[in-house]
């Protein structure tokens, strides 16, 4: 047996990958920024040959004039891009972690208490059904233009998801893993911290994926619906006078926001997660 | 001295939505005594399962009584380790936390529990894999670190559920051998349950026959093999005296198959 031990190495075959699997990534990341040089490359020679109306679609070199023109601006100008961004990103990242942090907290609560689930249960099943974004006018009614009315809407979108993930990962922990704790008789808190939650983790990250996207979701409806600053009002302005350019580049400035969060849940998941088997991220299984 | 485990008239009946009302375990008795290595063995789905883990505390007994007898144990109040059929390792902690894990729900000394965790784990020959993850080990060895976990806090008895049942054929003769080696060097009581008669007879003082379901203790025997027992006990007369024995009370000879009884 000891002689076994001294043949078998430890690897870290998952955790780190080989070479040849990194260069792969690289080119295939390489190739991708090439196919979007050529499209938009494509857009602005088809843009200009048929002569298309900047207020149809602008080239993308408008775009991107008017996306540097945003920066070029004194940082506190109304028309400058930053305090807008400021204002959607407080509003996402606020909805993302107080719902996600009620959603982990109200799914935990479901699993561990069967009583409140009974009850309960059946109305968040409910409230889930309602099209959640139909409450964003009643929010700016209750809470006001300001971002308050836009987290509480992000709030909504991403508990459901969080509780839901939180609620399945807790009930699906392996049985023998709870019967190993009930053995040594531990308390429904020992069993809860050291196996439980750790079991659902994977489930709770996928959950964390869902709602990194409806924050930002939620924000950009709310300022749609009612505010004074944010990309969702910038949109709205620019659409107002026909500036297309300026719309497009507040949607490219959100697009990036909506990646850079999910690119941190992403990252925050592989430090986590790393016994976990990887291809449980969504980008990975498609 | 009283037997370190006492088993009186123990049942088990279960509600089953398709079957109803079913019986697992029709009144069981047997005792174990401090320091014996007991196997149960039985057909699959007999009941063994269920026994060990109404033992283990996990189940709720129907009717009937079971004692474990712990004194000078007055550490923790656990007075077993359990080892189950899949090592049940936890993925997100090393090789020395998993086998740490009881000294956290029962609130052991620290230090004094990483001591001996490191201990155990040089004795079951994964020094040096302290800080691997689960997934790096081979399934032996990640059975050795479950064996490791199950004894952390030092419980007189070991209860076994099938543990080298998903190990290789040549990988449970070797962990078979050293199951036997720490049982000798600890002292502890092994009750071990497994469908295998052969490896029922070469571990234990005393085999325990289990019927099909409902289970019911059928036979007792008593293995005439000495100690220490090696590969080579396999191939004694008494160890096939004692594997035909078995066979015959659980009905597998050929003559009471052909006669249906």
């Amino acid at each position: 047996m000891a002689v076994e031990a001294k043949v078998e190495a430890p690897t870290n075959t998952r955790r780190e990958a080989s070479f040849g699997a990194r260069l792969r990534r690289l080119v295939d990341a390489g190739l991708s920024v090439l196919v979007l040089c050529a499209l938009v490359a494509l857009l602005e020679v088809v843009v200009r040959i048929f002569d298309v109306p900047s207020y149809v679609f602008p080239a993308p070199s408008q775009i991107f004039k008017a996306l540097y023109a945003g920066f070029a601006e004194p940082i506190f100008s109304r028309s400058a891009y930053y305090m807008h961004i400021m204002t959607t990103a407080i509003e996402a990242l606020a909805s993302f972690v107080i719902g996600s942090l009620l959603g982990v907290v109200a799914g935990a609560l479901i699993i561990q208490f069967s009583l409140l689930r009974r009850i309960v249960l059946p109305y968040f099943i409910g409230l889930q059904s309602v099209p959640k974004v139909a409450l964003a006018p009643l929010f700016v009614v209750w809470f006001g233009l300001g971002i308050s009315s836009k987290i509480v809407l992000g709030v909504l979108l991403t508990f459901f998801p969080l509780m839901i993930n939180t609620a399945a990962g807790l009930a699906s922990v392996e049985r023998e893993r709870l019967e190993l704790m009930q053995s040594m008789k531990a308390s429904g808190w020992k069993t809860f911290r050291l196996v439980k939650l750790p079991s659902a983790l994977p489930f709770i990250f996928a959950g964390l994926e869902m709602a990194a996207a409806y924050a930002v979701l939620g924000a950009v409806v709310g300022e749609f619906v009612g505010g004074t600053s944010g990309l969702g009002v910038l949109i709205l302005n620019r659409n107002a006078v026909l500036d297309v350019a300026g719309s497009l580049a507040a949607l490219i400035i959100l697009a990036l926001m909506g990646v850079g969060l999910q690119r941190a849940v992403a990252a925050a998941r592989a430090r986590v997660l790393f016994w976990a088997p990887s291809e449980d991220t969504l980008a990975d299984r498609i | 001295m009283d037997p370190i485990i006492t088993v009186r008239d123990l049942t088990k009946t279960y509600r089953s939505k398709r079957e109803g009302l079913v019986n697992a375990l029709d009144p069981v008795s047997f005792t174990v005594e401090e320091g014996e290595f007991v196997c149960l063995v039985g057909p699959s789905g007999c009941g063994k399962s269920t026994l060990l883990k109404i033992l283990a505390g996990i189940v709720a007994r129907t009717s009937g009584d079971f004692g474990i007898r712990h004194q000078g144990h007055g550490a923790t109040d656990c007075h077993i380790g359990l080892v189950f059929q899949s090592p049940v390792l936890l993925p997100w902690r090393t090789v020395l936390h998993n086998t740490l894990l009881p000294s956290e729900v029962l609130g052991l000394d620290r230090a004094a529990a990483e001591k001996r965790g490191r201990k155990l784990l040089a004795t079951v020959g994964l020094k040096g894999f302290e800080n691997s993850y689960p997934s790096e080990l081979s399934g032996g060895m990640q059975q050795r670190c479950a064996i490791t976990r199950a004894l952390l806090h030092d419980p007189p008895i070991l209860l076994m559920d099938e543990p080298f049942g998903a190990l290789d054929a040549m990988t449970r003769d070797s962990m078979n051998v050293e199951l036997l080696r720490i049982w000798a060097e600890s002292g502890k009581t092994v009750f071990l349950i497994t469908h295998s008669i052969s490896e029922a007879v070469f571990l234990a003082d005393r085999v325990l026959v289990m019927s099909p379901r409902p289970g019911r203790i059928l036979d007792e025997i008593r293995p005439n093999l000495p100690r220490p027992r090696d590969f080579d006990s396999m191939t004694t007369r008494e160890f096939s005296e004692a594997v035909r024995r078995i066979r015959n009370k659980l009905g597998m000879d050929e003559r009471s198959k052909s006669h249906g009884s």
